[in-house]
């Protein structure tokens, strides 16, 4: 077999001595960092670029995967424990995993985690190895009418989904778009709702949203309460999951894990529309969904396993196209540029040693993380043990400082106690945080396709039923919204969501 | 910071820094004494933030201080500028001046840009240029710019993809459309990549890229070359015609150089200005320029101010044509 001869040549690099040891360095560099609010893999990676000039092309790229999917690693460790994500895909492990924290299973939510992304990327490293080519066509095959299709479905199912009010929810999802309207105009380059503020025509920040919203909102509400606090601090729990957790996680990291793989190939979207996916998902069909909104497990394992695989099959636009998917991706393609070498369609044949090693690498980094973040769990809970007196001043601290060196700008750091204020208010009225982000993300991306299949259309929107893969996602985004209006189903949701508190 | 530093560099940096941070400012005849930062206005990854490492790790060895490249991205590039032409004129701040940052943005953020492009800055030297070229899809029957004329006045019209709107890219689609007198259908994506996958998956059948986006693909064969714009052909691709032998009087350049604020000290701009040129002319550099399309820069400050004007003067009147304004 072509495979596993090309596979063991992998291995045969990435097993070196040297490539080992950055392979490590860049696992604990990026665990370091996606644990740290707000550092991104992005400023991160710009930063220890020069570090991998001295090094073979190999080595360097292994170390800045390891970097990669070591902080999309890292960042779930704050969504659970601090409510503070740092990265699209921890917006929904906060909503479970949080909660499981606060009921003293916080060891367990970081278990699931951990072995739910260690399965996912394994899996999602052999799709890579094996079907890399093939499944490229497949990222080919989505044109612009079919994304926003795809887009749309999301928006919807999350709104249809979303816990308590329907209509609140609808609301955070179209004001969560609207906030991803602001901004530079992708299509004729104009100025929308900048008020004149040169920052902000670059769009309103993620990473200050979502902090804002979930950790900073959360620690004001938690000074309103002392009694919270020290149910909290008093209630670590056992690491380790209960047999009866652990039969639940399995079903939801293979469906997260089916559900990531194929969503990561889509360049863009699809990434962050993997977790989000996978738990809604979960919502809908494991056996604990009555448990969401109270810590349900599979609401942490679903997710957690579907952005570790969509992180490892991104790579594949890259390997096989040259065509990074995102900014992590494009840094990446630069460090290869730097060294002399052009990612390409031709990688594969032109730099075996560089694309099978990758492969194999990211393999042996999984395994590293894993074994780098197990034993390390018992040190993170403890670390809710912390007085909130001492911990909350250096979250805050962390958070400024993090957000600051996302463009190295005050700008964000105003920004982001808006939303820390815009959060506690929203938490009063009962209004979702999650809804408003999805549309945050989503939004733009589908208006950018929107009005891109419409211009390749010549104005005729038909192109989006005539599409067979846009057609099939518009009938289930409207079969889900007639569902949710005809009345009896409705009271059948509302009577789930009440049992499920 | 960076490992790849020998140690002879690291000492040579360290130690007259120590001295120069207990004198009150760093000397003109002293400089460099301290870290140089180099202010990429784009976010990193793109091609601005590359050639500013290549430049940066250049720099850093034959000037024996630290070059930090920071990234200071956001409205069409001119966030970073304004930024560089505010500091302190003392050759320890630099920007990597571009096409977007120094021509065309001024223009499209008319009455945002609080810099002048020429006048605020001491233009140090040109790094390097990339010719734009137009590629496209094999399956769409497109091997001439006769091809794409004869596309653009039938029923459909023709679609092009361009990185962005207001890029320089997107202002070759406007002008080729003065020039052919019917309009394209400008397709504008967010960056190279996406547009550039697009095309391969035949969704366009044409776009105007910058040549080192477009190399690997047209190398591959999963675009092909139709036309570069550049006053001759280029010698990596000596078998694609320019916009002009097709009977299309076009040439434009994307560019890449190397500013600092206006008062710089001039032995600070020419020293910069001569390691710079003698960093880009080295074999190894120019052969990995050439991979990627680009030609190094050889000018100097002077021709390097001059130029930088003939740019804004150039693209001022096409944004207006693009309807491309921020405002």
């Amino acid at each position: 077999m072509d495979l596993f001869a090309n596979l063991a040549h992998g291995f045969s690099v990435a097993l070196t001595l040297n490539n080992l040891l950055f392979c490590f360095i860049g696992c604990i560099i990026g665990t370091a960092i996606g644990v740290l609010p707000g550092i991104g893999p992005v400023a991160t990676i710009s930063l220890l670029l020069p570090i991998t000039f001295g090094q073979p092309a190999t080595t360097a790229i292994i170390m800045l995967a390891g970097i990669y999917y070591g902080a999309q690693y890292g960042g779930s460790t704050t969504a659970i424990l601090l409510n503070l994500p740092g990265e699209v895909s921890s917006v929904v492990t906060t909503l479970e995993g949080y909660k499981m924290a606060r009921r003293g299973r916080a060891g367990a939510a970081l278990t699931v985690a951990a072995l739910g992304s260690f399965f996912a990327g394994s899996v999602a490293t052999i799709l890579v190895a094996a079907s890399g080519p093939l499944l490229t066509q497949v990222a080919l095959s989505f044109g612009p009418a079919d994304y926003f299709s795809l887009m749309l479905l999301g928006l919807v199912i999350s709104a249809v989904l979303a816990q308590g009010s329907v209509v609140k929810s609808i609301g955070m999802v179209v004001f969560g778009v609207s906030l991803g309207m602001v901004g530079t105009d992708v299509q004729t380059g104009q100025q929308r709702f900048t008020f004149g503020i040169p920052e902000l025509s670059d769009g309103v920040g993620f990473v200050s949203i979502a902090m804002g919203m979930f950790g900073i909102a959360e620690i004001i509400l938690n000074l309103e309460r002392p009694e919270a606090r020290s149910v909290m601090s008093g209630k670590v729990g056992s690491l380790m999951m209960t047999r009866e957790e652990f039969r639940r996680a399995v079903p939801a990291v293979l469906r997260g894990t089916t559900v990531g793989s194929l969503l990561g190939i889509l360049p863009g979207g699809g990434a962050a529309l993997s977790s989000f996916g996978s738990y809604m998902m979960e919502r809908k069909v494991s056996r604990g969904r009555h448990e969401f909104g109270n810590g349900a497990i599979e609401g942490v394992a679903g997710p957690e396993a579907a952005n570790n695989a969509a992180s490892q099959t991104s790579f594949i636009p890259l390997l096989t196209l040259g065509i990074p998917a995102n900014a992590v991706m494009a840094l990446m393609v630069g460090a290869l540029i730097i060294q002399g070498i052009q990612p390409g369609p031709r990688m594969v044949e032109a730099q075996p040693d560089l694309f099978w090693g990758l492969i194999a690498s990211m393999w042996i980094g999984n395994l590293m993380l894993l074994v780098i973040n197990l034993p390390m769990i018992g040190m993170w809970v403890k670390l809710l043990a912390v007085p909130y007196r001492y911990m909350y001043p250096s979250i805050m601290v962390f958070c400024a400082i993090g957000v600051y060196s996302l463009q190295n700008n005050v700008f964000d750091v105003y920004q982001t106690v808006v939303f820390g204020i815009f959060g506690y208010l929203c938490s009063k009225l009962r209004l979702e945080a999650a809804p408003m982000l999805i549309g945050f993300v989503l939004g733009p991306m589908m208006e950018e396709h929107l009005r891109r299949a419409m211009l390749l259309s010549r104005g005729d929107p038909m192109v989006f039923v005539e599409r067979p893969i846009s057609a099939v996602m518009l009938g289930i985004a409207a079969v889900a919204l007639i569902a949710m209006l005809m009345p009896n189903v409705r009271k059948g949701k509302d009577a789930a969501l009440a049992e499920g508190g | 910071m960076s490992w790849a530093l020998s140690r002879r560099t690291m000492l040579a940096g360290s130690i007259p820094a120590c001295i120069a941070s207990r004198g009150a400012r760093a000397q003109a005849a002293a400089w460099p004494s301290q870290p140089i930062r180099l202010v990429v206005p784009f976010a990193p990854g793109g091609t601005t933030d590359l050639v500013a490492r290549l430049v940066a790790a250049g720099l850093q060895e034959r000037l024996g201080v630290s070059v930090i490249v920071e990234n200071r991205a956001g409205a069409g590039a001119t966030l970073g500028s304004e930024l560089v032409a505010r500091a302190a004129p003392d050759g320890y701040t630099l920007v990597m001046s571009n096409i977007a940052s120094h021509a065309i943005s001024p223009a499209v953020y008319r009455n945002r840009v609080r810099y002048n492009a020429v006048s605020d800055f001491a233009h140090i030297a040109l790094v390097v240029s990339n010719p734009t070229v137009w590629v496209a899809n094999p399956r769409a029957g497109i091997r001439t710019l006769q091809d794409a004329a004869a596309k653009a006045r039938g029923p459909g019209g023709l679609d092009v993809a361009t990185s962005g709107a207001g890029s320089s890219n997107h202002l070759m689609v406007v002008r080729m459309g003065q020039l052919l007198g019917v309009e394209l259908n400008h397709i504008p994506f967010r960056g190279a990549g996406p547009a550039m996958q697009a095309v391969i998956a035949g969704q366009v059948p044409m776009m105007s890229d910058s040549l080192p986006s477009s190399v690997a693909h047209i190398r591959q064969g999963s675009v092909v070359a139709v036309a570069i714009a550049s006053a001759q052909r280029h010698p990596a691709f000596p078998e694609v015609p320019t916009f002009r032998e097709q009977g299309f009087d076009l040439a434009s350049d994307s560019w890449f150089g190397l500013s600092a604020p206006a008062g710089t000290p001039a032995p600070i701009v020419a020293r910069l200005n001569r390691e710079t040129r003698a960093f880009v002319a080295l074999p190894e550099v120019r052969a990995r320029f050439a991979e990627l399309g680009g030609t190094p820069g050889d000018l100097t400050p002077e021709g390097y101010a001059d130029f930088v004007q003939r740019e804004v003067a150039l693209w001022a009147p096409l944004v207006q044509a693009a309807g491309a304004t921020a405002d």
